[in-house]
């Protein structure tokens, strides 16, 4: 999966520092937030850009563009954070947010400041030929326009659509007490659409969309504008057709792609490895112990190019890796980030993620999966008499305990091994060890769903991506109104 | 710590990009500038885990030229930046398209006085960050004095002073300055395999009204515990006693199926229910800016369009939907002051009280389930549809007999509302949305 012309366009955005700071003017900052004993100091600068184009009502409505500039100043002691941020790149305010998060410690400059050396990463993970941010307006509002026309000329019973491109360069500049100044360019698009379908007095609508950390043409090679609309048209057009879902306990099989925010919630949550610190996570006494069926395997991969979850150094400027978290079903890895990582003596694998320059760092996902099984996934429809296929889902949400639900927006019943009458809004509730143990087969399909999540953590929203196979879960509580 | 950049600079900086727009070829500029300073600590185990202090300003604007709309923000405040921005702004106009609804609101003569609203506690940017940690963890310390509480996710308390500008070509000029602050605690209780979490928080403007380190503990404590050894339950059709937070977590639905922009986008069941029957007789939903203290309380809107008092439902018919100028203009209206960013956005939205007290609605209940929390997605406001993960306890015979897990609630918001047979009397806005305790006739609770 890795591309040969990645090098090439990320060489081609140039790092613009906009404090316009030099390597003695970090060592000065690191010293000020270091004055009262802090064991390790980090700066984080940040400049992004972001565009938006909306297209509803059949006219393109808004575009926006907006800058947001900012520099960040944690300061560990020991398990212990101090933070200070400022958008005003003047030095007062450096010095007086350096000030803010050195007051965590108290005591004196334990020790001096090593020198800088700037640091590289391996990985060239942004495969960009035409970079969105530089593109012109015209050119983004074609492709708005091209995902909105396919949707709403679809079908008379298409009654309102809506096209949306957003995206963002992000420039990071990282430089902490260890000597290691870091920089990365981030380049992130998506263009998505929705769409209302009526008939007879009844409502329903559908989504689609994609993108990633992709230039623009991603959206002539791999989705094209035309499929995101059409798809979108077509998935509320099915849902018309739909009825209510079963409500109860029943075999589930997950349909691939999508399906992967059950991953992600219901095991990925559980493997950050800050729950597992403050032994809130209900997997903290687990790791080396079989939680789950031999059959499923989960990896948390960063380094996908061009994928929404993935980066080149995460936000504390670590390079990361892929991390096994379940081999056949048994727990082994956590997502580490610089703080865990010290706590638990471990490497830190490159998890530890911002939405921005206002936040310090916490172990997130990037882009979970779970690995291909040995199922042919007719074979797994096949094999149930009477249950739920859950195709298209909205998100999900689970507590440190292992609760979780997600949303399915779109199924199918299974009756006699065939998917028979399309199901509408259902929502899956269980626990995460339970369904581990309960998952009976794993397709050989893996697939990744839409490039566009979004994933939420104490107030902080950073780009991930989610994949699975066909999954059959025996039981599983189904919420719904027949 | 000392204000970032003072506030009658950032009021000259947003007058003088409106000047700077009309120059650009601008037909209209509508400027919005927020500053403020925040303070959070996390304390968990007995000690302080995260201090963040800071303080940020941010600028927005729009512009519109020939009726096409385009807009800006940035953080970076200085002149040359917010420049290009502005002439960028003025180019991309063009390249949108024409919309008669388009443009600010008309000039109002009408101003609310924002210092008789109680937006502002002086108390707020006094209080010593000692003091700040020292109360989380005394909120802390004293639950977890409780022996059946077995881990924290720590306490907090966040505190918030700002003031928000507006400025724009038809000749409003304004701002406000506000306060927020808040304490909060979230607990576990029972062994890994089987845990209880939930916790409990207090958010108000002035300090001196937060709940005290005692209260919030002791709530966090007795929800935790509450849900201690759940059971699972049939499928079946019963009661639903919303707790007060659950009514919130409703009319946050209902909210989004009378905006105007949902409206005019036909995406809510409830379009053309205008003037008809939408919840039973005795229920009665308002949008209230001026409630002097209260969180969502503003003397205008993101657009400067002055906040009022609008009736939503009254006495189960559904009277106004809210709006901001654009979506006002699509339905044939006046702006209900409820312009928030480029959407529309609640005041203090709130279901009127009755006069049960929570313990007379849970005792007339035979079976039936008491809501205290959901979990997941599952709203669909195009057709009023509700799927949730839920967590509650089970009633048998008017009292609480045990915990449920595992558990989904569905039903449609149209029929919750209709079905509504009690109302409490304890409403308390622990947020801008808010509601007392209410008692639904029937929903789907399904379990095994």
């Amino acid at each position: 999966m890795r591309t040969k012309t990645a090098a090439a366009a990320v060489r081609s955005l140039p790092y613009v520092d906009h404090f316009e700071l030099t390597e003695a003017d970090y060592r000065r900052i690191l010293g000020l937030a270091l004055a009262r004993g802090g064991d390790f100091a980090e700066v984080f600068c940040e400049y992004r850009t972001f565009g938006f184009i909306l297209m509803e009502e059949d006219i393109i409505k808004e575009t926006a563009e907006s800058i947001s500039l900012g520099l960040g100043i944690r300061v560990l002691k020991g398990e212990m954070t101090g933070y200070g941020y400022t958008n005003e790149p003047s030095w007062p305010e450096i010095k007086r947010a350096a000030q803010t998060a050195a007051a965590i410690a108290s005591g004196r400059a334990a020790r001096p400041l090593s020198s800088l050396k700037r640091a590289r990463s391996s990985f060239r993970l942004y495969p960009v030929r035409v970079p969105s941010h530089r593109a012109s307006l015209d050119q983004k509002i074609g492709l708005v326009r091209e995902a909105y026309q396919t949707a709403r000329a679809h079908d008379p019973k298409i009654v309102k659509v809506k096209a949306a491109l957003g995206d963002s360069i992000q420039y990071v500049n990282i430089v902490n007490s260890d000597g290691l100044l870091i920089r990365d360019v981030r380049p992130l698009v998506k263009l998505s659409c929705s769409a209302i379908a009526e008939k007879d007095g009844r409502k329903e609508s559908g989504y689609h969309g994609g993108g990633g950390r992709v230039g623009l043409e991603y959206f002539e090679q791999t989705l094209k504008p035309r499929t995101i609309g059409l798809e979108a048209a077509g998935e509320a057009l099915r849902l018309l057709e739909a009825r209510e879902a079963p409500a109860g306990e029943m075999p589930v099989v997950l349909a691939p792609g999508h399906a992967g925010v059950l991953i992600h919630e219901a095991v990925g949550h559980l493997l950050e490895a800050d729950f597992h610190r403050r032994k809130t996570s209900v997997l903290w006494d687990k790791l080396g112990t079989q939680v789950g069926s031999g059959l499923v395997t989960i990896i948390d991969d960063p380094t996908i190019p061009g994928y929404r979850g993935s980066y080149n150094i995460d936000d504390e400027g670590t390079v990361p890796r892929p991390v096994l978290l379940i081999e056949k079903g048994k727990a082994v890895g956590l997502l580490q980030d610089f703080l865990t990582a010290r706590f638990f003596k471990a490497a830190p694998t490159g998890h530890g993620r911002r939405e921005d320059y206002s936040f310090w760092p916490l172990p997130r996902m990037s882009n979970i999966y779970i690995a291909a099984g040995p199922h042919d996934p007719g074979e797994i429809i096949g094999s149930v008499r009477k249950g739920f296929y859950a195709e298209q889902f909205q998100g999900g949400q689970v507590e440190d305990s292992g609760k979780f639900t997600f949303s399915v927006s779109s199924g199918y019943l299974i009756e006699d091994g065939r998917l028979t009458a399309p199901v509408k809004q259902a929502t899956l509730i269980g626990s995460n060890i339970d369904i581990l143990k309960k998952v009976e087969m794993v397709g050989s399909d893996l697939k990744f769903s839409l490039q566009t999540g979004t994933c939420s953590k104490d107030g902080q929203d950073v780009p991930v991506s989610d994949g699975c196979p066909t999954l059959k879960i025996a039981r599983m509580t189904v919420g719904g109104l027949a | 710590m000392k204000d970032v950049g003072s506030r009658a600079e950032l009021r000259r900086l947003a007058e003088r990009l409106v000047k700077l727009g009309k120059a650009c070829g601008a037909d209209e500029v509508e400027v919005h500038v927020g500053r403020g300073i925040e303070f959070h600590v996390d304390v968990r185990l007995g000690a302080v885990e995260n201090l963040v202090e800071a303080g940020s300003r941010s600028v927005g604007f729009r512009v519109i030229k020939d009726r096409r709309t385009a807009s800006a923000g940035s953080s970076d405040l200085s002149w040359p930046v917010l420049e290009r921005l502005m002439k960028n702004a003025v180019a991309r106009a063009l390249l949108a398209s024409s919309d008669d609804c388009a443009g600010l609101p008309p000039h109002s003569r009408f101003k609310v006085e924002a210092s008789t609203l109680g937006l502002y506690d002086p108390e707020v940017p006094l209080l010593s960050s000692r003091a700040k940690i020292d109360l989380a963890l005394e909120t802390e310390r004293i639950a977890l004095s409780d022996k059946r509480i077995t881990n924290s996710h720590g306490a907090s308390f966040s505190a918030h002073h700002g003031g928000i500008i507006l400025a724009n070509s038809n000749g409003f000029s304004g701002e406000y300055e506000q306060t927020y602050c808040s304490l909060g605690i979230g607990l576990q209780a029972g062994a890994t395999d089987d845990l209880a979490e939930d916790g409990w928080s207090s958010n108000r403007r002035r300090f001196r009204d937060l709940e005290s380190p005692e209260a919030i503990a002791r709530k966090a404590v007795e929800r935790t515990v509450r849900q201690l050894n759940p059971r699972k339950i049939r499928t079946q059709n019963v009661p639903v006693v919303f707790e007060q937070d659950m009514t919130a977590w409703l009319l946050g639905f209902l909210f989004g199926c009378v905006s105007g922009t949902a409206v005019y986008q036909r995406a809510t069941f409830l379009a053309d229910k205008l003037g008809r029957r939408v919840a039973a007789d005795g229920i009665t939903v308002l949008d209230d800016g001026l409630m002097p203290g209260m969180p969502g309380t503003r003397p205008f809107d993101a657009e400067g369009v002055p906040c009022r008092k609008t009736a939503v439902v009254e006495a189960g018919i559904l009277k106004n939907f809210l709006t901001n100028t654009y979506a006002a203009r699509k339905l044939g209206t006046d702006s209900t002051g409820n312009g928030d960013g480029s959407g529309v956005g609640p005041n203090n939205f709130y279901l009127v009280p009755g006069r049960s007290t929570p313990e007379d609605i849970v005792g007339s209940v035979e079976k039936g389930l008491l809501l205290v929390r959901t979990l997941g997605h599952g709203l669909n406001p195009v057709t009023g549809d509700i799927s949730r993960g839920a967590f509650g306890l089970w009633i048998e015979g008017g009292a609480v007999a045990y915990p449920v897990s595992e558990v989904t609630i569905a039903g449609n918001l149209g029929d919750i509302l209709n079905g509504i047979e009690m109302i409490g009397n304890d409403l308390d806005f622990r947020s801008a949305i808010a509601g007392p305790t209410l008692k639904v006739a029937e929903m789907t609770v399904a379990g095994t």
